[in-house]
């Protein structure tokens, strides 16, 4: 597979819960150089799934727009990524028994193998989006590159990405009515990871973490591949949401509080400490305890924390079977690294250490731009870092989905 | 007059004699017609039936013009021949269409006659399109209100409602047509409950039984299918019928009427599967009443009507309107229940379950944690 020239214009759309954020940049020798930027908030999504298209592609519009004016060059093509429940994965894998003439795998073999992996069918009514490569065996012992090695039985793995055919289909037409293509999806969780974590870090062994407003996306890198990831309901909302349920206060005081005050550990001292809403001693200004504050919303965001280590360990019976794998340190060499928008929640860090039990740290983009430089930009970042790379472990989506995808809308 | 006609199908005004007049060709003995309309030259001369003119001093054999203060004291000017007309008949159906003069003038005053007269009234009231403007759309509204205290039994049919089943660019002579069509074969349908040759006979009592008091919220729908499974197919045709899903039809009653007919090969296991459905849909806890019948004529197709009523509610004090009715930007507000507080600011959204557990209810309610007391 030979990776096609890159456009030198790329644009990536990241369309969350609560923002959607967009990045366009030019590639000059495979690094981009950022024209525009444009965050807006998002209308018409709960929980990681739309629930009114109008207001969502209003949005979008805007979006677009901003990023035609700021960059001074019209958009054509754009990766959006893809999270939250409609998305699933699930491990295929395709072997073959290697030609015994010299007991030498070709090239062909090779392929014939991948194809065999291929073949395995997606759920029905879902669309496979795309192939990340796992582990290639030969005869059971991993190889980075079996072409040439001698052995009997040759596995190739792939981590695919799967999704609901009609949230596809949507999205491509939402994107088509504003004459905008799109050139490729991008899972939300690979993309945090890319922008967060180093490659020595997931050849070891890493979590991410990208705590949304809506939804929590994971992916777990193991020897330098993708080897699960998932997607859970949950996310910065509803810490906002169980503090305006504790303290009868409206959403926007509660988020407001949540920023300032909300922790992802609860401290018994926090108890002796009384905050103020507004704390200028206007007129309606109202007292809270800063106890109340941190005890909900440390209960919730470590449930979050506990979800993924129960959704990951869902996955891992599922990959290997009859075996347990525990998730520890010896596992996870570079622990957990939380991003997203509620990783800026005061000890997140802490919280997640708490539940795992291994080293965790908050992700940061590493960007040019300070403004960027914050766990809530990992996703669209790392978009454009994959987009960037746009190769292994990235495959370029296979032409049977493009074929699907073209079927769908009667190219 | 027929003394064995047990029914007395009143056309009233110049909608309600069109639909009764598609109709009377096809009548049971036991359905006698009557057309009663203000302007002498809109009723049908084609059909056969007793005619008796309204206030022919006060509009001089012409319409009512729509005012439906001269429609009331159209009724009020005829009252003896309409006693008259009305008494030892156990059950009328009054037909009309609301939003004109006669219909809306008329109509209450003539339910009340009749109920007086010891009929029980099963009206079936049309409301105009919304097209046909705001004005007729008032007229019919509030004659509506009046009609259903008096009547025992009040099927409203929304136009808007059975237009939307005819196609979009269908003219409007058409989208009347259709609608008339529609109460006609409905009508049809009741009236064919009275036929002689009954399978399982319904004795008209039956229906004053379950109409048994004025005011009472109706419901009547039917619906028809041909092939193998017709009774099923018919049942669900009726509980998906337009006239089952009105903005105040009511869905759930406490008594309810079944009538099902069907051709040479319907069975009794059809039928009273036919009846379960409708019954799964509409309920009918206190008092469900079969009817069935065979029609040659039908062959493999089935057709099922069904009458419904509950008590009536009690009346809901008057309120002070405080928006304006219709207003497109009015809120809608509802009660906030337990379950919507517990789930906060994700009230409304599809709920999300993990391992049986709706976890947008805070973490601290459903681990039953204890805020700490400040200090």
């Amino acid at each position: 597979m030979t990776p096609k020239p890159l456009p030198s214009l790329i644009t990536v759309i990241d369309i969350g819960t609560q923002k959607t954020v967009a990045l366009v940049g030019q590639v000059i020798d495979g690094k981009a150089r950022m024209l525009g930027f444009s965050e807006r908030r998002t209308d018409g999504v709960v929980k990681g799934t739309v629930t009114d298209l109008d207001k969502l592609h209003a949005g979008v519009h805007e979006v677009i727009n901003d990023l035609e004016r700021v960059s001074q060059r019209p958009v054509h093509y754009v990766y959006l990524s893809i999270a939250g429940p409609a998305v699933d994965g699930e491990r295929v894998k395709g072997f073959i028994p290697v030609p015994a003439h010299d007991g030498k795998v070709t090239k062909q073999d090779l392929d014939e193998a991948i194809r065999s992996a291929k073949r395995v069918e997606p759920p029905a009514g879902r669309l496979i989006m795309l192939y990340m490569r796992q582990p290639t065996l030969l005869d059971g012992k991993q190889v980075a590159n079996p072409v040439g090695l001698q052995g009997r039985r040759l596995e190739v793995n792939f981590w695919r990405t799967t999704m609901e055919e009609g949230n596809v289909r949507f999205r491509v037409s939402m994107m088509n009515a504003m004459s905008v293509n799109v050139s490729e999806f991008i899972l939300a969780s690979h993309a945090s990871g890319c922008a967060v974590v180093s490659e020595s870090e997931k050849q070891g062994g890493v979590l991410v973490i990208d705590v949304g407003a809506g939804t929590t996306d994971w992916i777990l890198y193991f020897k330098g591949h993708i080897l699960c990831a998932g997607s859970i309901p949950v996310g910065g909302e509803h810490l906002t949401n169980d503090l305006s349920v504790a303290l009868r206060i409206s959403r926007e005081t509660a988020e407001d509080l949540k920023i300032r005050f909300a922790s992802a550990l609860h401290r018994e001292s926090d108890l002796n400490q009384t905050i103020w809403k507004d704390g200028d001693k206007s007129v309606g200004d109202q007292q809270f305890n800063r106890g109340t504050i941190t005890q909900v919303s440390s209960l919730r965001y470590q449930e979050i924390i506990d979800f993924v280590r129960k959704d990951v360990l869902r996955h891992f019976e599922q990959i290997f079977p009859g075996h347990s794998v525990k998730l520890d340190q010896a596992f996870l060499p570079s622990g957990v690294v939380l991003t997203g928008g509620t990783a800026n929640l005061q000890d997140a860090a802490d919280g997640a250490q708490l539940v795992f039990g291994v080293t965790s740290r908050v992700g940061i983009p590493s960007f040019e731009t300070d403004a960027l430089r914050k766990p809530e930009y990992s996703g669209v970042i790392g978009m454009m870092v994959a987009a960037i790379q746009d190769a292994p472990p990235v495959l370029r989506r296979p032409k049977s989905l493009w074929d699907n995808v073209k079927e769908l809308f009667r190219l | 007059m027929s003394s064995t006609a047990s029914i007395l199908l009143v056309g009233l005004g110049g909608a309600g004699c069109s639909m009764v007049a598609r109709l009377a060709p096809s009548l049971p003995p036991q359905v006698r017609a009557v057309f009663l309309d203000s302007d002498l030259n809109a009723l049908p001369n084609s059909v056969t039936g007793e005619y008796l003119q309204l206030g022919r001093s006060l509009t001089r054999g012409m319409g009512t013009g729509g005012e439906s203060a001269l429609g009331l004291a159209a009724v009020e000017s005829e009252e003896p021949a309409l006693r008259r007309l009305f008494t030892g008949v156990p059950i009328v159906v009054l037909v009309t269409g609301l939003g004109g003069g006669l219909g809306s003038g008329a109509a209450p005053a003539l339910a009340t006659i009749a109920t007086e007269a010891g009929s029980t009234v099963l009206a079936f009231a049309t409301i105009p399109f919304s097209h046909e403007g705001e004005r007729r759309k008032r007229l019919a509204s509030d004659a509506l209100e009046k009609l259903s205290a008096k009547a025992h039994g009040l099927v409203v049919v929304q136009n808007d409602l059975l237009s939307l089943q005819v196609s979009a660019d269908a003219s409007l002579a058409e989208a009347f047509a259709a609608a008339d069509d529609w109460v006609a074969g409905a009508l049809r349908a009741l009236a064919s409950i009275f036929e002689a040759g009954a399978l399982v006979p319904v004795d008209p009592a039956a229906l004053r039984s379950i109409l048994a008091q004025p005011g009472s919220p109706t419901l009547f729908t039917s619906g028809k299918a041909q092939g193998p499974q017709a009774a099923l197919l018919a049942a669900k045709a009726a509980t998906e019928s337009a006239l089952a899903h009105g903005p105040d039809v009511i869905t759930k009653v406490a008594s309810l009427f079944v009538h099902v007919a069907g051709g040479p090969s319907l069975s009794a296991t059809d039928a009273f599967e036919a009846v379960n459905i409708i019954r799964a849909k509409f309920g009918g806890e206190t008092t469900t009443i079969v009817g069935a019948r065979i029609k040659p004529e039908l062959g493999d197709g089935v057709e099922v009507a069904v009458i419904g009523a509950s008590a009536p509610a009690p009346k809901a004090p008057k309120t002070r309107k405080t928006a304006k009715a219709g207003d497109p930007n009015q809120a809608l507000f509802g009660f906030a229940t337990e379950e919507s507080l517990r789930r906060g600011i994700f009230g409304s959204a599809p709920f999300t379950f993990v391992d049986g557990v709706d976890i947008d209810v805070p973490t601290y309610i459903r681990r039953s944690i204890r805020l700490s007391p400040p200090k």
